[in-house]
């Protein structure tokens, strides 16, 4: 306890950083609650992070009575990632530091229909920007990610029938046009690529592999430093490589693609009869439980993947391959086949071929990903500062 | 929480209403209805106004009887004669109105009628606040903190106190009427999340509601309701098209 004074300090003020970023937004009342401190405490705490312009503060309405707000300071302005995923949709907000300042998930039913996830996309964001307490021009861009090829140059989804119900939707122009701020579509696996190589477990690498194996599975491609998209965005869509020329038709159209063994609907059918209705979250619990049927169908999909993933590997020679999604999650009960696969079928250089490794930014890479497109995708500093007007927004 | 690997889960529903059947004078609230909640399912009861959804969640819980059939947990046939013996039963639920208390806080509205109290009988603030914090932290809800006043939450912040409310005296069921009704996207993706999490925690859980979206989210099994009857049990992929039929009879 003696002389732990300017250390007490300090893990008050981590406290309040850390209650604040939690919840986005917190008046100093709140503030106090939830860090567990005094009010006196809180408000002095406050006056040094606004001094150090780590916070700000602007006054706010609580319950009809004059409150102060504070957030994370964010001047510079905002930007939103989104993610729609087969059955979730992940939308945050962030500065321009890459800082997530507030996060929500929204559970998606099968086959959910463009037009009403888009207007929940839109109707989130506009939730998140009064969460952090700020305004709708302080956005300066949104990234959006999708589980299928995205043309680069329409930001249309390339390839038809792959994700139901979004083939020639115009999904920048709807999200403009709602939000008059400008929206950038890539496909989800080339978002991971993009925050793995950028901020997680390729940071050092020119050349990487990225493959997500959740509801379906897909890799991004890094090379010499640059996320490849390939003509149509179509690179890296490795759940269409065929895997069993007798298996069943993809949605796709060919037969025995990756996805048609390894993806949701296939991994689960095989419990059915033992387990009852599981969910892939179910899974990936009771594999992590060391439940021996559900590390069984984990770790046969993590040595089908390595096949696929040995090939491509063969033919682009990443440093690494990094992996993804919510069956990464099981740690190496699916690496561990996955690598085992790739160490036997691709030519193992004197330093032994790539490595594999876990996504360090786990299941939430895509969502960092499209932050990070909607960040190098924007320019800083054509915008005006926030306290005054000059110059047209979008 | 490992699940019986033997097909057991499939015999021994957690909850089973045979054959249940409820009248007010002529109206036929429900007629010979059928449902079986697993543990670990969320089972989603769909079906237009007056279809007899409510009627069903109130014998669940306890606030109704039923004129005729049986009920029966974990395979023993029971009766459930008030919202207390329900309580005993391992079966907790939240209707429409929240019944949560404006100028309480978060701690006192969820131990409610359930207080903890000391050697002396007096109120044992301390622990509650200890327990109320780890429900809400077992249900990932954010609320800043639980000696808020609950006229200072959301409508969704508040949805996800009456649930954190149910987990008290560690439940096996949970009937859910309506918990999205009149929230905004993201408050509903908050109560949608408890949802899964409920399901994650090994619960039963019976959800009510209008919103088709809502329910095929995050239902494994949508049984649809029409006119106080089976009308269709559906797995939660079905269609949305398939299921509405069902709810209006077009099929």
């Amino acid at each position: 306890m003696a002389g732990s004074q300017s250390s007490l300090r300090e893990a008050n003020r981590a406290r309040v950083v850390d209650a604040v970023k939690k919840h986005g937004g917190l008046t100093q009342v709140e503030l106090a609650g939830a860090a567990g401190l005094s009010a006196a405490t809180v408000s002095a705490i406050v006056k040094e992070l606004v001094a150090a312009e780590i916070a700000e503060v602007r006054s706010t309405v609580r319950s009809g009575r004059r409150a102060q707000l504070v957030t994370l300071a964010h001047r510079v302005g905002l930007v939103a990632g989104v993610v729609v995923g087969y059955r979730h949709l992940r939308v945050a907000l962030a500065d321009v530091s890459h800082e997530v300042l507030a996060e929500q998930v929204l559970p998606l039913p099968a086959d959910h229909r463009s037009d009403t996830s888009l207007d929940r996309v839109a109707l989130l964001i506009v939730d998140l920007v009064e969460r952090v307490g700020a305004d709708l021009d302080e956005l300066l861009g949104i990234g959006l990610g999708v589980p299928a090829p995205v043309d680069p140059a329409t930001g249309m989804v390339s390839v038809r029938g792959v994700l139901r119900g979004w083939d020639s939707v115009q999904i920048s122009q709807v999200l403009e046009k709602r939000l008059a701020r400008p929206v950038f579509v890539d496909n989800d696996a080339n978002l991971g690529a993009l925050a793995e190589s950028t901020l997680g477990a390729g940071r050092e690498l020119r050349d990487l592999l990225y493959v997500n194996v959740s509801q379906g599975v897909g890799a991004g491609l890094v090379l010499n430093g640059r996320v490849h998209r390939g003509a149509d965005g179509t690179a890296g869509e490795i759940g269409h490589v065929q895997v069993d020329p007798a298996g069943r038709i993809c949605a796709c159209g060919s037969r025995g693609c990756l996805e048609t063994v390894v993806g949701c609907p296939a991994l689960l059918e095989p419990l059915l009869p033992s387990y009852g209705n599981l969910t892939l979250r179910d899974v990936v619990r009771l594999a992590n439980q060391e439940d021996p049927g559900c590390r069984e169908i984990v770790a046969d999909a993590g040595a089908t993947v390595g096949g696929v993933v040995a090939a491509l590997a063969t033919g682009l020679g990443p440093q690494r391959v990094v992996v993804g999604g919510d069956l990464a999650e099981t740690g190496e009960v699916f690496l561990g086949p996955l690598r085992e696969a790739l160490r036997r079928r691709t030519l193992l250089s004197q330093a032994g071929g790539p490595d594999v490794v876990p996504a360090a930014l786990g299941l939430r890479a895509e969502l960092m990903g499209a932050i990070a497109l909607a960040l190098a995708s924007t320019d800083l500093f054509e915008r005006p500062d926030s306290t005054d007007d000059e110059g047209a927004g979008r | 929480m490992t699940l019986p690997t033997d097909g057991t889960r499939r015999r021994s529903p957690l909850l089973a209403l045979r054959e249940v059947s409820k009248s007010f004078g002529a109206v036929e609230a429900l007629v010979g209805i059928d449902l079986e909640v697993h543990a670990h399912e969320v089972v989603a009861l769909v079906g237009d106004n007056g279809a007899g959804k409510s009627t069903l969640a109130k014998i669940v819980a306890g606030v109704l009887s039923p004129d005729a059939g049986q009920v029966e947990l974990a395979g023993n046939p029971v009766t459930i004669s008030s919202p207390a013996a329900a309580n005993e039963l391992g079966i907790a639920s939240v209707f429409q109105d929240l019944a949560v208390c404006e100028n309480l806080d978060v701690t006192a509205n969820v131990f409610l009628g359930q207080e903890v109290r000391n050697r002396l009988g007096m109120l044992d603030d301390g622990s509650m606040e200890v327990e109320t914090r780890r429900l809400l932290e077992r249900l990932t809800v954010r609320i800043p903190s639980v000696r808020t006043p609950l006229r200072n939450l959301s409508a969704g912040q508040r949805q996800a106190v009456a649930i954190a409310r149910t987990l008290i005296g560690e439940p096996r069921i949970v009937v859910l009427d309506e918990p999205t009704a009149a929230l905004s996207v993201a408050q509903t993706g908050e109560v949608l999340t408890h949802i899964e999490r409920l399901r994650e925690l090994g619960l039963g859980v019976i959800l009510i509601s209008h919103n088709l979206n809502d329910v095929r989210a995050v239902a494994d099994r949508i049984e649809v309701m029409r006119h106080g009857r089976n009308n269709g049990s559906f797995a939660a992929s079905a269609s949305h098209e398939s299921i509405l039929a069902a709810i209006t009879g077009a099929a």
